[in-house]
């Protein structure tokens, strides 16, 4: 034999010690054995969904509680490719996971494909529409009425623009205010729709502008596209953009005005511009879903709508903007909550409720 | 509603710039590079783990200046990855480019989560380097041109002096124009006893220094984070501003503007509502204008001789 | 000799049993692999008998000698990776378990569907790489086909047999047209392919967006970011029709795209066509000395790979989702660009490459979500696997070292 069929032999022999070790448990599940008695809950990301700081992290940090509160065994997967939905939808549930999560609009399909194929295992999906009349009875869609966010942001904004600009230096006089928006799906344009109307409802003749990225993960584009409403007198910019928004609230603080964060309480992205965020209680909705499987009482075929009544929709504390937000517009912000609560005004869902051609 | 004129001001000039500095400074990086002979199209990559590495030396240590440091730094070191390959073990250029362009996406989310815990985004830096903008006095009172050229942060009025550094460095330094030879008549520079290997080393580190560059503008002076999406096809866009400029420094600088400006118009348009048109017919500019200069309508866009091809010294029983 | 009359009876068999083995296997129902091993048996077995004893052995030697690089590319990446693993903190042999089990049992199937487009991909660029050319848009080709396959998926009401291969036709010729002016520059202006490509998939990519949106439910639909679901009938069979043991997802698709490998090599090793185009490949110069149209050649090149490209794209939408999303681009042209090169270009070899590939990307998903353990760790190995086995001259360069200090020892024996 020749040397060099020799080494291909012995690399070959090594692959297969290699092989060996791989299937050495004869092929048995991979996961540690150590795990196996808990209560596994599963979560599936979309593509480039973990360190958003907002709303990946805020579904996560959901089952994180869970983890501490009630000690499951929390998995967390991100897709790499549209492609992986399914399959990691599908794999938690074989894994044993007794409740999966979908985190994110676009993962829908998958989640229906995955729950008729895994009718014994709960499946929850975040901001996906499940349709009553065709879904399987184990998967449950989380909604929020994101338009109260908006709304209650945007009354902050309206009154913050104009009316009350001399309570800080980062507000101007112009009567201009922007949002910049990642990809225009349905929670975006809920968020959208719900601060023009919130904005208008306190501030008529304000001019609301918005600019659609595209994207949730470039930074430098959700900066631009701040930057340019700024330049048109914008003294507040709304983000609802994930990763894209960081750049636009940071294209705030640099240029001295001031930003509205999303999801979850962006504070601590720009202390001295973020006046307060428009939340939505995705930890809270993903913690009682897992708590109300637990207890056996989950409940597939249809949506769990989550709004201001369930206290998961709003705005975050103004943190380091108490002190300079004025006591009217405290007051009118507690009236705006107030009126959401009681019915009296409904936020618009869409940008056609809202007639707004943005 | 105001239309067109309304967005035809300084602003817009001055967002061309700096929507267009990441793209310079790795454009003129990679005419360094294919001047000497190595075809590089791993401008992205390098700018992402510039970009990376210059977050994270920033976040822990609190200064952007060291941030800035490292992220050059290690833009360089990643390129020579490309030099060993290409020049050393004569690997294909461009297969070389696309696998960096593969492996850094992979480092970087690889070290994402071994020091933040999750892929994304890194923690905000305390200070970034927008932090040090300053006026030029005098300068930047000129009307329109002061705030553009004279009121800017650092990386900026780097890559300023770098666009005319590069222009002197291979117009008017032995260096230069032996790095030019590499990239034309390696034989001929062989001959007179100058290495080609070392030019060819040389041409791919420096690309791979203001590819970095670019990258820790885009994390620390554009931006006080770093995000995984960050560079999102501006190494091509890099590229494109090399080859549409005709494989020199200062067309590489002018096109790199023409492709910021062509964005910045873009994002205000849509502030505007001025037409309806979908941002993608702007966005695919820079890549029409490219197959455009390449298919002869800028006379000048002609590669370096021996672009991309192999150098081979054959050494007997050495 | 009587064995060699019985040559079509032993070919037949051998090919059967190949060819229900690998259906079978790619249709996730793992029994098949029997039937390929006795297949190939047979094959030895066959080649021993006509050719005598040596030549069945050294068949063996010859094949063995062919995956030595990329065994030695494949494992050496993986004990790279394995001590990246362990220096950062993770336990390599639990993570490879996941990995291989992932890839090669559990998640099979989606293995198989990670490989069909790759093959597709993989083809075209090495077709273009026979004929000397570097089809790194690949990319833009697959969202051509795509545009197109879903237009015509969500339009063309007819039967199954009929629609399908017009979808697949017609997306195939405009993608290919799509090459159209990259070739002509090519050959008018010589303009370099690797640009002119590159840029045509970054417009693509773009305008893509465009179309997806105008196919979609409107401003009053689900969402603008994909569009709607194509016509039932314009879907690929479903494996599970066939075999229902089978995963319900895995379509035909892989047969296809290995059908298409076939007929690939066929046109580069049995036809005049492919050794014009291989004549060119190798050298241009003497290629046109032996009376070739160097410019003719080279234009039907980039259009076939575009061609190709444009299969992968098809496959995609009326295989797996039914609809074309935006912006969710899983990046198979430039994965292609990958397999080909692994494969060094060879029609067949791009099968196994891409089913490698697959199994990494399907085994790194499960890798991550059951020991959860980081699955950029498969992009780092993948770039490794590339690095080392693309660059063969790094074997060169260590053979040239190894064989001179042994001529230096001999010569210090003498």
């Amino acid at each position: 034999m020749s040397k060099v069929t020799k080494i291909t032999v012995v690399m070959l022999v090594i692959s297969m010690v290699f092989a060996g070790l791989v299937f050495a448990n004869g092929g048995s599940e991979a996961a540690p054995a150590a795990e196996k008695s808990k209560v596994i809950i599963g979560m599936a990301t979309d593509v480039g969904g973990l360190g958003d700081k907002s709303f990946n992290d805020g579904s996560y940090q959901g089952l994180l509680d869970a983890k501490a509160d009630f000690g499951i065994d929390a998995r967390v997967v991100e897709s790499k490719q549209q492609t992986d939905y399914v399959p990691n939808l599908s794999g938690l549930a074989e894994d044993g996971a007794q409740v999966v999560f979908a985190v994110g609009f676009l993962m829908g399909d998958a989640l229906i494909e995955a729950a008729e194929n895994h009718p014994d295992t709960s499946f929850a999906g975040i901001d996906i529409f499940v349709d009553p009349s065709k879904a399987p009875k184990n998967v449950e869609g989380l909604l929020f009425k994101e338009q109260e966010s908006g709304y209650v942001a945007g009354v902050v904004a309206g009154l913050l623009t104009k009316q009350y600009a001399s309570a800080s230096d980062r507000l101007n006089d112009d009567n201009v205010v922007g949002m910049v928006l990642g990809m225009d799906i349905p929670p975006v344009e809920r968020y959208q729709a719900g601060f023009y109307a919130g904005v208008k409802s306190v501030n008529p003749d304000c001019k609301v502008l918005s600019v659609v990225t595209g994207t949730f993960t470039d930074q430098a584009k959700g900066k631009e596209a701040a930057l340019a409403m700024i330049e048109q007198g914008a003294d507040i910019i709304f983000q609802i953009a994930g990763l894209t928004g960081l750049g636009a609230i940071n294209a705030a603080n640099e240029a001295g005005v001031a930003a509205i964060g999303v999801d979850v309480d962006q504070s601590a992205v720009a202390p001295d511009a973020v006046i307060t965020s428009a939340v939505k209680g995705i930890t809270r909705a993903v913690y009682l879903t897992i708590k109300a499987d637990l207890e056996g009482t989950f409940e597939g075929g249809g949506n769990k709508v989550f709004g201001i009544n369930e206290d998961t929709t709003g705005i975050s504390s103004f943190n380091k903007w108490d002190s300079i937000v004025p006591g009217d517009v405290k007051a009118a912000v507690q009236k705006a909550i107030d009126d959401l609560k009681s019915g009296k005004v409904v936020a618009p869902a869409s940008r056609k409720e809202a007639g707004y051609e943005g | 509603m105001s239309g067109i004129a309304s967005i035809l001001n300084t602003d817009l000039l001055v967002a061309t710039i700096r929507l267009s500095t990441p793209i310079t400074l790795a454009a003129i990086g990679a005419t360094i590079c294919e001047r000497s002979g190595i075809v590089n199209i791993a401008m992205e990559g390098i700018m992402i783990i510039g970009a990376f590495f210059a977050a994270v030396a920033a976040l822990f240590t609190g200064n952007p200046w060291i941030g800035l440091l490292a992220g050059v730094v290690a833009g360089g070191i990643f390129s020579l990855i490309h030099a060993v390959a290409t020049i050393t073990f004569h690997l294909d250029h461009v297969v070389s480019g696309a696998v960096m362009n593969i492996l850094s996406f992979g480092i970087v989310r690889y070290l994402m989560v071994m020091i933040f815990g999750h892929p994304g985004t890194t923690d905000a830096i305390p200070v970034g380097l927008k932090a040090y903008q300053f006026a030029i006095p005098g300068l930047s009172k000129i009307p329109v041109l002061g705030p553009v050229f004279f009121n800017q942060t650092p990386i900026v009025y780097m890559s300023f002096v770098l666009v005319v550094l590069t222009l002197i460095f291979l117009k008017k330094t032995k260096t230069g124009l032996h790095l030019r030879a590499a990239g034309e008549h390696p034989l001929a520079l062989e001959t007179i006893g100058v290495s080609v290997y070392k030019m060819r080393y040389l041409g791919v580190f420096v690309s791979g220094l203001l590819s970095g560059l670019a990258g820790a503008y885009l994390s620390i002076e554009n931006s006080v984070s770093f995000t995984e999406g960050m560079a999102n096809g501006r190494g091509f866009i890099a590229l494109a501003a090399m080859i549409s400029g005709g494989w020199t420094a200062i067309g590489s600088f002018v096109a790199a503007l023409f492709f910021g400006f062509a964005d910045a118009f873009q994002v205000r348009m849509q502030v505007f509502k001025v037409l309806n048109i979908p941002s993608e017919i702007f966005i695919i500019f820079p890549y029409v204008a490219t197959v455009l200069a390449v298919a002869g309508l800028v006379k000048k866009s002609r590669p370096p001789k021996a672009d991309g091809v192999d150098f081979m010294i054959e050494k007997e029983g050495a | 000799m009587q064995i060699t009359k019985l040559k079509p009876l032993f070919y037949t068999i051998i090919v059967l049993l190949a060819l229900v083995g690998s259906v079978m296997y790619f249709a996730s129902v793992f029994s098949g692999i029997l039937l390929i091993l006795a297949a190939a048996g047979l094959y030895f077995v066959y080649y021993g008998l006509t050719e005598g004893k040596g030549a069945s052995k050294s068949l063996a030697l010859s094949f063995l000698k062919s995956l030595l690089i990329p065994v030695i590319g494949v494992v050496s990446a993986l004990l790279i990776g394995g001590i990246i693993m362990g220096i950062t903190g993770y336990n390599p042999v639990t993570a490879y378990k996941a990995l291989f089990y992932g890839g090669l049992v559990k998640n099979w199937s989606v293995s198989v569907l990670n490989a069909a487009p790759l093959i597709f991909t993989g083809l075209s660029v090495a077709f273009a790489f026979k004929a000397g050319l570097f089809n790194i848009g690949a990319e833009g080709q697959y969202y051509v086909g795509a545009v197109v396959a879903t237009f015509l998926g969500l339009h063309f009401n007819m039967p199954p047999l009929l629609s399908i291969p017009i979808i697949f036709l017609v997306a195939g010729l405009l993608a290919a047209s799509y090459n159209y002016i990259p070739a002509l520059l090519k050959v008018k202006t010589g303009a370099h392919e690797v640009i002119t490509t590159m840029m045509f998939a970054q417009i693509a990519r773009y305008l893509s967006s465009i179309f997806i949106r105008g196919m979609g439910g409107g401003s009053d639909g689900p969402h603008p970011y994909v569009t709607d679901p194509i016509l039932k009938s314009n879907w690929l069979l479903k494996m599970k029709t066939i075999f229902p043991s089978a995963n319900y997802r895995v379509h035909i698709g892989i047969l296809i795209a290995i059908g298409m490998a076939l007929f690939v090599q066929y046109i580069l090793t049995r036809t005049k066509f492919g050794f014009e185009i291989r004549a060119v490949g190798q050298n241009k110069d003497a290629a046109r000395g032996q009376g070739i149209k160097v410019g003719r050649n080279i234009f039907i090149a980039l259009l076939f790979a575009g061609f190709l490209a444009g299969f992968s794209g098809v496959n995609q939408v009326l295989g797996l989702d039914h609809k074309l999303y935006e912006n969710l681009n899983a990046g198979y042209g430039w994965d292609g660009i990958s397999v080909a090169l692994l494969a060094s270009n060879n029609p067949i070899g791009v099968i196994f490459t891409s089913l490698l590939w697959g199994i990494l990307a399907a085994g790194g998903q499960y890798m991550s979500r059951t020991v959860q353990t980081p699955n950029s760790i498969v992009e780092i190995i993948k770039g490794i696997i590339l690095f080392l086995i693309v660059a063969k001259y790094i074997y060169i360069h260590i053979g040239h070292k190894f064989k001179n200090k042994k001529k230096e020892e001999r010569e210090a024996v003498k």
